[in-house]
């Protein structure tokens, strides 16, 4: 096949590439309640971290075929749902205690990178690609249940009508979970709310969905790689959120922040809202270009990845606060 | 780990195309082009300038899950998610175009939905697909609850002519055209044919095209879209001849006449250029329509009497005293 003698680049698809490693480690999410517990929490929450970020490297080495596997490490603070303390205060103090346990953190992102970065409306980008799993029976017509702001794994319940006089009430249905094996586990995540002011809350799953696809390396903005970490040059952390990089690259010779694979190491308390996430990525279409460099690249590393980006999450979960 | 090339090679491709005058009064400029048909915030609208303007909207796409459509009577399912996009040619004629590729087999059971998301336009089949049958069912109309995607074409369509950019004012009276389309495997070694294109009632066209294995969907939709513009041109603009007595002599007609004619040579005339945009391989498909009955041909006569006409009522109607015969 020829190349054509005449091209217009604005009539060609692009999607810029992001660099790589194999594996992205969340060491932790930090919220309000965990930082007023005191450092006392996040030490005790590194020492539970430490062996299973051990295991994950060595699972990742096996799968690396023994050569050294490239492996970031990352650390979520939430400034989206609430806003406490100052990075000033937080950020050092969060360093030493990873420190003291051994840990490394490469990367530290701010929840609300995750929702806006910059110009970029990162979640509601996210939420138009969703693409519902359609329930037996859809063949063609658009299912109505998009705009409400809910995502079920299933067929919800029919809603049940108020009985008409001398009739009798229909017997309640149950919902359906669509890849259910024999029985249902069904479960409806609320994506985002409105406040009065039709300001838009985004729901902790929604957004902990972005943060994979981001940790996956799966975000684009008009082709352009979103969430791409700024380098920490300055000495301190700056007293504002704000002020502090959305995604901050705090280890100058760590791997690439995106992965063909993530871990995330939570108490099990997360469990609700993971399974949420995995509910939500099951049902996003995510950038074909950037999911073809992935297919691409990591099949010339001979690393095998999930075909679904659902499954190219993992995580460890250790009972505690 | 299953590699992502497990698919088998699609042996059916089949997409249905909405054709019609955009409802504004001026035609959209490149810009407003780009938001009219921006339907993902994240995501360029491909435009073109040469040889004409042309903006295409990302890729769309919804999921389905039901039987498909066939001849005889065999209910395959068959889950996966259809392409859509819609496009605006010169910001005057806009067209929605669904479209899927369903492989010759499947799982014999319904997969993961993730998975099949990560290869959008594809609808697999539970088990074996009768594509002969399937493809003649898909040309011959879904039966309801059948695979339908005309509906997700009309659905993305009745999604952008709501949008505010329109004035809902179109310079002229036109109908909108269907085109359905289904592509099958061409015989090992022999090139891409257009084995039929039909013209049926209702506005609806019929294409049914073989290709070799290896024609993506998005080229085959390249081509049909082209194929419908330039049908949706020649149909429009006949029926406005259609409508015009010429040569009937009163005074009146002079305007009427203009009046009529004056629309297809502000808007439309300028449009006609074939497999403008269709890969080289698949724009040689053209050519047995042009041999007969000659789409171009037609078109050409239709530009000239249309010029005749006018140049003719540019004539004071003192020196038209004798009116030619149509």
């Amino acid at each position: 096949m020829t190349e054509p003698v005449f091209r217009e680049t604005a009539a060609e698809p692009r999607t810029q590439s992001v660099p790589l490693a194999h594996l992205s480690v969340e060491l932790g999410h930090l919220y309000m309640e965990d930082f007023e517990a005191g450092p006392e929490r996040l030490r005790a929450h590194f020492a539970e971290v430490r062996p299973w970020v051990e295991a994950a490297r060595t699972a990742a080495t096996a799968r690396a075929g023994g050569k050294r596997p490239r492996i970031s490490t990352c650390f979520l603070i939430d400034d989206y749902f609430t806003r406490f303390s100052t990075p000033a205060e937080v950020v050092p103090m969060l360093l030493a205690e990873a420190e003291r346990a051994g840990l490394t953190v490469d990367y530290l992102a701010r929840e609300s990178g995750c929702a806006v970065t910059g110009k970029v409306p990162v979640a509601e980008a996210v939420a138009a690609r969703i693409v519902e799993s359609p329930p037996p029976g859809s063949y063609g017509l658009r299912p109505p249940a998009a705009q409400t702001g809910w995502l079920a794994n299933g067929e919800r319940s029919p809603v049940a009508r108020a009985p008409q006089a001398m009739k009798r009430a229909a017997p309640w249905q149950p919902p359906h979970e669509t890849a259910a094996r024999r029985h249902s586990v069904f479960l409806d995540v609320e994506l985002w709310s409105d406040d009065a002011d039709g300001q838009r809350l985004w729901s902790c799953p929604f957004l902990a969905a972005v943060w994979q696809l981001a940790r996956l390396g799966l975000l684009r903005n008009e082709g352009e790689a979103v969430l791409a970490p700024q380098p920490h040059t300055a000495g301190g952390f700056p007293d504002k959120w704000d002020e502090l990089p959305t995604l901050l690259k705090l280890n100058e010779r760590a791997d690439p922040f995106a992965a063909y694979r993530t871990c995330s190491v939570l108490p099990t308390r997360f469990l609700p809202v993971e399974h949420a996430v995995r509910v939500i990525l099951d049902q996003i279409e995510v950038d074909p270009g950037a999911l073809a460099q992935v297919a691409d690249r990591s099949g010339k590393e001979r690393m095998a990845v999930p075909d679904s980006v659902a499954d190219r999450i993992s995580y460890v979960y250790y009972s505690g606060p | 780990m299953a590699p992502r090339q497990s698919t088998p090679p699609a042996v059916l491709a089949c997409g249905e195309i909405r054709t019609c005058l955009l409802p504004a009064r001026q035609a959209l400029d490149i810009r407003s082009a780009a938001q009219l048909l921006g339907l993902r915030a994240d995501e360029r609208v491909l435009l073109s300038e040469r040889p004409g303007l042309y903006a295409r909207s990302p890729e769309t796409l919804t999921g389905v899950d039901c039987p498909l459509p066939s001849a005889n009577g065999a209910r395959v399912r068959a889950v996966g998610t259809v392409t859509a996009h819609a496009a605006l040619t010169e910001g005057r004629v806009l067209q929605t175009s669904a479209y899927c590729r369903v492989p010759g087999t499947g799982p014999d059971q319904r997969r993961p939905w993730g998975e099949y998301l990560v290869r959008p336009g594809v609808v697999e089949p539970l088990g074996k697909l009768p594509h002969e049958a399937v493809a003649q069912g898909v040309l011959g109309g879904p039966r309801h609850g059948d695979l339908d995607v005309g509906l997700i074409a009309d659905g993305l369509l009745t999604r952008v002519l709501r949008h505010p950019l329109l004035d809902q004012r179109p310079p002229f009276r036109s109908r909108p055209t269907r085109l359905r389309w289904a592509a099958l495997p061409a015989a090992p070694g022999e090139g891409p044919s257009l084995e039929r294109f039909t013209l049926a009632e209702d506005e609806l066209r019929t294409v049914r095209l073989r290709v070799p294995e290896g024609t993506t969907g998005a080229e085959l939709a390249a081509l049909c879209d082209d194929l419908a513009l330039h049908d949706w041109l020649l149909t429009t603009v006949v029926r406005m001849l259609d409508g015009l007595r010429l040569g009937a002599g009163a005074a009146q007609d002079a305007g009427t006449v203009v009046r009529t004619l004056r629309p297809a040579v502000d808007h439309l005339l300028h449009l006609w250029m074939p497999g403008a945009r269709v890969g080289r391989e698949l724009a040689a498909l053209w050519d047995p329509l042009e041999e007969r009955p000659g789409f171009t041909r037609q078109w050409q006569a239709l530009v000239q009497r249309i010029r005749d006409q006018l140049t003719l009522h540019a004539i004071p109607a003192a020196h038209r005293e004798v009116e030619p015969a149509p």
